[in-house]
């Protein structure tokens, strides 16, 4: 009986040391299809930003994961500005109409105070996740995942603003020898603000209305963007760290205003109203010789995704053999929007939805979503940037890729705050009003007077605090 | 003294009767009406806001806010200058449509449902097509205008603080003068033919006309239909929202965008419930004045 006994302890050890052999071998992605196959028959909600971005889920994850798990995906979609306002909605109500978040980075201290993020920890250990999230591309790993200590979210989507530029116009001997005869140095990728004006009145000096100089996102909620990264480039801070007084109105702050009113004039009429889909059009119609857009450009612009029918409504490129990547000038890009793959407390299928974020943002599949021509995420794993299949996809894509790499490392964060959006709302407002021909000294006058009055509301040592924690991260501002 | 008494009986009877048959109705009123009225003025005196669930009982303080709430007292300076300069170009064409369909005239129905038609799309639907309209590159307003000019032009309708009104004004007037036309058309069609022939054959002027017996008999309906049209017009928000939202800046952010923005972009549920009890108070003291004014009530 004894030895019956044994004999069945060792086949059940050497049963386990097998199936343990096997997870071990199993990639983290197998591994998170396989246990969410317990799920099957349900459906989870997922959230993502209205527009391309769904296509992803819709298209590829969604009927993927469904085959792999027979767990249905339904995605529920809400424009970029309303995300952050519908998700607190949701939660507030109790409604668990979200199973999956799109989160974005800057907004996910907010959402984890308020409890709608569920924490994320337990299951990255139990499902062995953790050595991945090590290889995230570190800016993002450090800044787009924990609120702190916690892990709310995993970074999901490599967000940067990036230079496009016209080479041939910039290579052009006679432009190059005229531009050097006029300002005294090499027509090439502008370094500071000061080169891009000069160089984008010099485009259009010379080929207006045919090519104009630069376009350039100018949508408030585009363009707060850019004025955050180039406030900061211009030695802006956001408070003062001791009293916690918003500095926004400062010399940096008008500087910045008024120059971006003053380089509307060498750019396309009407360009106040441009946001990202009116950028890209007038750049791969070659209408405008630089810009500074989100990585999708850069690959739309070489004609990646051509024929693919989500982006029939993309006019066919005229410039795919003539793009020139570049970091914009300051050389620390914005690290605009991005966003983190998280789970909603609200729930009622948890895990599953965790499972579901695992299998997306892992390695093996992540690699080839951010390959997808017709979706918008872009590379965020030290992976991605590699990638020898990706390097491939069109002749400078190794460019297109060393600069994203490039601009991850020094790329500066989206302000984060306790309620971040409140204070974007402010940026978004006075922008639409420097548009509308208000004095910039005054429209950021007012803004620093807004929030100051929303910082004292909050209470100006917990908003301290909170400030004093995003601004010693590294990419809070330039080095 | 006896039959007094059942007679008395009999009526409470009846009157008991009548008031439980009521009774279901008025319960569902109260319910759906008084109920979310009550928790707003309950809400505002409460302090919750993101991430503070307070509600105990917090004074005045929102009530005081109100007072210096620079941004609350623009927006409602805009929504009284656009109803002001709304309502009556919708009246005048209302009118002068009405006017133009009044005699008998061939496909009269058909040229009637045309024109009505704007008041059946939903207004996002309306601001969205007329922010498509106005728009610098693609759309026709524009491209007229540069055709009449014979140059190109680049008119910012929804950026250019000069024009964005006027380009809202175009947008809700074209939605809402359909239905002044049709209250109004309805109006005159009952006018006394017999007085106004009257009027014709003594030689009363048209103003004169218009003054005696047209006026006095459209009345009543006209008032109502300014009520209807005032009152949209004070809660305007999607047009404006689809078009502009609110911009730029807030200079075309009306009383109910900044409610909806305090709500549900600031989640200042507390202060923005006060707000709407400001919008709800004004309202019926304006509503009762009105109606006091032209004694309808009666």
């Amino acid at each position: 009986m004894n030895r019956h006994r044994t004999l069945g302890a060792a086949a059940s050890a050497a049963i386990a040391l097998a199936l343990a052999g096997q997870a071990a071998a199993q990639s983290s992605a197998e591994r998170a299809a396989e246990a969410a196959k317990q799920y099957a028959g349900t459906t989870l909600n997922v959230f993502y930003e209205a527009g391309l971005q769904p296509l992803d889920p819709k298209n590829f994850t969604g009927p993927m994961w469904e085959e792999l798990t027979g767990i249905k995906i339904n995605v529920i979609e809400a424009p970029l500005d309303e995300m952050f306002t519908k998700i607190m909605q949701a939660h507030r109500a109790g409604s668990g109409a979200y199973d999956v978040l799109n989160v974005v980075p800057n907004q996910m201290p907010d959402l984890a105070f308020a409890g709608v993020l569920e924490p994320l920890d337990e299951w990255v250990d139990q499902y062995g996740y953790r050595d991945e999230l090590s290889t995230i591309a570190p800016v993002y790993r450090d800044n787009q995942m924990m609120v702190e200590g916690t892990t709310y979210g995993f970074p999901d989507d490599g967000d940067v603003l990036v230079l496009y530029y016209r080479r041939d116009l910039f290579e052009d001997p006679e432009n190059m020898a005229e531009f050097k005869a006029k300002h005294g140095y090499d027509l090439g990728p502008p370094k500071t603000w000061q080169q891009f004006n000069e160089i984008g009145q010099f485009i259009t000096d010379k080929y207006a209305p045919d090519i104009y100089g630069a376009g350039m996102l100018r949508q408030p909620g585009n363009a707060q963007y850019l004025f955050q990264e180039r406030f900061r480039v211009e030695g802006g801070k956001f408070f003062d760290s001791e009293t916690m007084e918003a500095t926004i109105n400062s010399e940096a702050g008008v500087k910045v205003f008024t120059e971006m009113v003053e380089a509307n004039k060498f750019m396309p009429p009407g360009v106040e109203q441009w946001g990202f889909i009116e950028a890209f059009n007038a750049f791969l119609a070659g209408d405008i010789a630089m810009t500074i857009s989100w990585p999708p450009v850069g690959r739309w612009a070489a004609g990646y995704g051509k024929g693919t029918e989500a982006l029939a409504w993309i006019p066919e490129t005229q410039v795919a053999d003539k793009i020139g990547y570049a970091l914009p000038p300051g050389g620390t890009p914005e690290l605009a929007v991005g966003f983190s793959l998280a789970v909603a407390s609200g729930s009622e299928n948890k895990e599953a939805a965790y499972l579901f974020i695992q299998w997306m943002n892992s390695e093996e599949i992540s690699l080839q979503r951010v390959q997808l021509p017709f979706a918008l995420r872009d590379p965020f794993r030290d992976s991605h940037f590699t990638s020898e299949e990706y390097r491939s996809r069109w002749p400078n894509a190794g460019d297109y890729l060393d600069t994203l790499k490039a601009g991850s490392e020094t790329g500066l964060l989206d302000l984060s705050l306790i309620q971040t959006d409140r204070y974007e709302e402010g940026i978004r407002q006075a922008i639409s009003s420097l548009w509308a021909g208000d004095d910039p000294q005054e429209i950021l006058d007012e803004l620093a007077e807004s929030w100051d009055a929303l910082t004292e509301r909050i209470g100006v040592e917990r908003q301290k605090r909170a400030y004093l924690d995003w601004a010693s991260k590294p990419n809070a501002y330039p080095n | 003294m006896s039959q007094s008494t059942s007679i008395g009986r009999a009526l409470d009877d009846e009157r008991a009767f009548k008031y439980l048959l009521i009774a279901p109705a008025v319960f569902v009123i109260l319910l759906i009406g008084l109920y979310p009225f009550i928790k707003l003025i309950l809400t505002s005196f409460q302090n919750i806001t993101m991430f503070d669930d307070d509600r105990s009982f917090n004074g005045f303080i929102h009530y005081a806010r109100l007072f210096g709430d620079d941004r609350l007292w623009e927006s409602l300076l805009h929504t009284a200058a656009f109803t002001a300069a709304a309502l009556p170009i919708e009246i005048l064409l209302g009118y002068l449509l009405a006017l133009l369909f009044l005699d008998p005239m061939p496909l009269k129905r058909l040229f009637v449902a045309v024109i009505l038609l704007p008041t059946v799309i939903s207004p996002i639907v309306a601001g969205s097509t007329w922010r498509l309209m106005f728009d610098h590159r693609f759309g026709p307003i524009n491209q007229i205008i540069a055709f009449l000019a014979g140059e190109e032009v680049k008119l910012l309708w929804t950026v250019d603080p000069f024009l964005v009104w006027p380009a809202i004004l175009v947008a809700e007037v074209w939605q809402w003068t359909p239905f002044m036309f049709l209250i109004l058309l309805a109006a005159l069609s009952n006018v006394d033919r017999e007085q106004l022939e009257s009027a014709q054959i003594d030689g009363a002027s048209w103003l004169m006309t218009f003054r005696k017996i047209v006026l006095p008999a459209i009345t009543p309906v006209l008032f109502v239909a300014v009520l209807i049209r005032a009152l949209d017009l004070v809660r305007l928000f999607d047009v404006i929202w689809t078009m502009t939202g609110g911009g730029p800046g807030t200079r075309t952010e009306t009383i109910s965008i900044y409610a909806y923005q305090m709500a549900f972009r600031e989640f200042e549920i507390s202060y923005s419930s006060a707000i709407a009890f400001l919008v709800i108070f004004a309202l019926t003291a304006l509503v009762i004045f009105a109606l006091r004014r032209v004694e309808i009530a009666r």
